[in-house]
């Protein structure tokens, strides 16, 4: 479970957090929506310890982010922004690499390489070197680094960008899969067809600032709107003439 | 945090181990060092001026020596920190339960790994057309140089945000030892006694004293020491102070 109290982020003397707060609960995807530039890359950078929070709260499964980051990193799994490979390292060898700075003993390790390597359906091209891998293998192997550790909450910054249909629809399945496990599913996009696809919660984000958080359905019935993509127009096109 | 830092080490020297293009430029670079001094002599030896150009061939010999310690790591400290940004694989890696410092201390003992092996390779290569064993303290003096070097490439790699950038700048840092030589050679400070405790400089001269048969001053040899294990552990903390920029992670 993660929860975010205010939380800010400047960087020199762009604000690109101003008031972030939201609840992700176990067992659930949670998307954070938002044009370009809406904060929700840092919101998950954050969370995931790489960015120091600027102010605010961050508690993963009840501990406090700012008070021992590493430790927390064990709890969280995040595949951010770009797979990030090394092309000369097989899926196989990135995993154990991951898997050992996560602390997991040897034998154990063998073991769950051999889980997250069936669980992704990866058999084929698990000793292959990533430098030839497409854009869905790349995914996979980056998503399988991030599930070596059996993490309780996972962050996805827009998974789906540069992927084909039928991987899209696979890593829907993944993201299901995962979450009917417990987990804790926090998925950012700017793709409104995704976010209802996937997400139980919507969490909107607009200038660094949440502006609704709720099921799609709520913000439909809450903005009077039929459609998602109206509700989302209606509320950040509120927070714009608020900032004005 | 020890087990950490030896599979971040691991991993890049099986990865280092694999670019074989990157590995065959640092074997050249090392042998050439022999290479180039045996045709050298081979000269001087037909032109019958044996005994006046030996001190040349001896200052060459320690140059190439100085360099071949910062050219076996430069490819390695080149990929993998500033290549990692560049290729967004530095984002995922400070993801794990690791700190900054230990990340960059085990790239560091990766690099140190190929600067030690590139040297070694170049000393044999002179020992071999020598044919002479070099001391014993020879190898206490230059370890510490490698250390060195290899410390300094991954601070110019953490402060460049891609490949290119970085080669352009470690690239530079290889004529450290160059330029050194040649103030050895034509600068009147040069022969002061306080060159014998300045990092590169100092191991040139022990090198040099080594070639000509000398007597290493161990006490000597162990202050240098000190002085260039400070200077690499000054490096690797202005890297890891880079590191915890939060730019970093944002690729090049």
């Amino acid at each position: 479970m993660i929860e975010v109290r205010n939380l800010q982020k400047q960087f020199g003397a762009v604000a690109a957090l101003r008031d972030v707060s939201f609840l992700a609960l176990d067992g659930s995807i949670t998307g954070l929506l938002g044009a370009n530039g809406a904060g929700k890359s840092t919101t998950l950078r954050t969370l995931c310890g790489v960015l120091k929070p600027g102010g605010g709260e961050i508690r993963i499964d009840g501990a406090s982010l700012p008070d021992d980051p590493l430790i927390l990193q064990r709890r969280v799994g995040g595949l951010l922004d770009h797979a990030g490979l090394y092309s000369r390292l097989t899926p196989r060898e990135i995993f154990t690499f991951s898997g050992r700075l996560h602390g997991i003993p040897w034998r154990r390790l063998r073991e769950r390489v051999e889980e997250v390597v069936a669980f992704l359906g990866m058999q084929g091209i698990a000793d292959r070197r990533t430098g030839g891998f497409s854009q869905g293998e790349r995914m996979k192997t980056a998503l399988g680094r991030a599930l070596i550790h059996s993490p309780k909450n996972l962050l996805l910054d827009e998974p789906t960008n540069g992927l084909d249909v039928p991987t899209v629809r696979a890593l829907r399945l993944l993201l299901h899969r995962t979450r009917d496990t417990g987990a804790c599913v926090v998925f950012s996009s700017h793709l409104l067809e995704e976010v209802r696809a996937l997400c139980d919660r919507v969490v909107v984000l607009a200038q660094g600032r949440v502006v609704a958080e709720g099921t799609p359905a709520e913000l439909c019935q809450r903005a009077g709107v039929r459609t998602l993509e109206d509700a989302f127009v209606a509320f950040t096109g509120t927070a714009e003439v608020l900032s004005c | 945090m020890l087990n950490q830092l030896l599979t971040i080490a691991c991993k890049e020297v099986t990865d280092s181990w694999r670019d074989r293009r990157g590995l065959l430029s640092a074997a050249v670079y090392s042998l050439m060092g022999p290479g180039v001094v045996s045709l050298v002599s081979l000269a001087i030896r037909e032109q019958g001026k044996h005994g006046a150009s030996q001190s040349v061939l001896i200052a060459m010999m320690s140059v190439f020596t100085l360099v071949s310690a910062f050219v076996g790591g430069m490819n390695v400290a080149m990929d993998s920190i500033a290549g990692e940004r560049e290729r967004r694989s530095l984002l995922p890696l400070l993801m794990h339960p690791v700190t900054r410092l230990g990340v960059l201390l085990g790239k560091w003992l990766a690099v140190s790994a190929f600067s030690v092996a590139s040297l070694t390779l170049n000393v044999l290569g002179f020992a071999l057309l020598l044919r002479r064993v070099p001391p014993w303290q020879i190898a206490v003096c230059l370890l510490p140089l490698s250390l060195l070097a290899a410390a300094l490439e991954v601070w110019v790699s953490t402060v460049c945000r891609g490949i290119k950038e970085a080669n352009t700048y470690l690239s530079m840092l290889v004529l450290l030892p160059m330029g050194l030589g040649m103030a050895m050679v034509f600068s009147p400070v040069a022969g002061q006694a306080w060159w014998n405790f300045l990092p590169v400089a100092g191991q040139q001269l022990q090198l040099e004293a080594s070639m000509r048969g000398g007597q290493l001053d161990m006490l000597r040899i162990l202050s240098l020491t000190l002085a260039t294990a400070v200077l690499a552990g000054l490096a690797l903390l202005a890297a890891a102070d880079r590191l915890e920029q939060d730019d970093v992670v944002y690729g090049s």
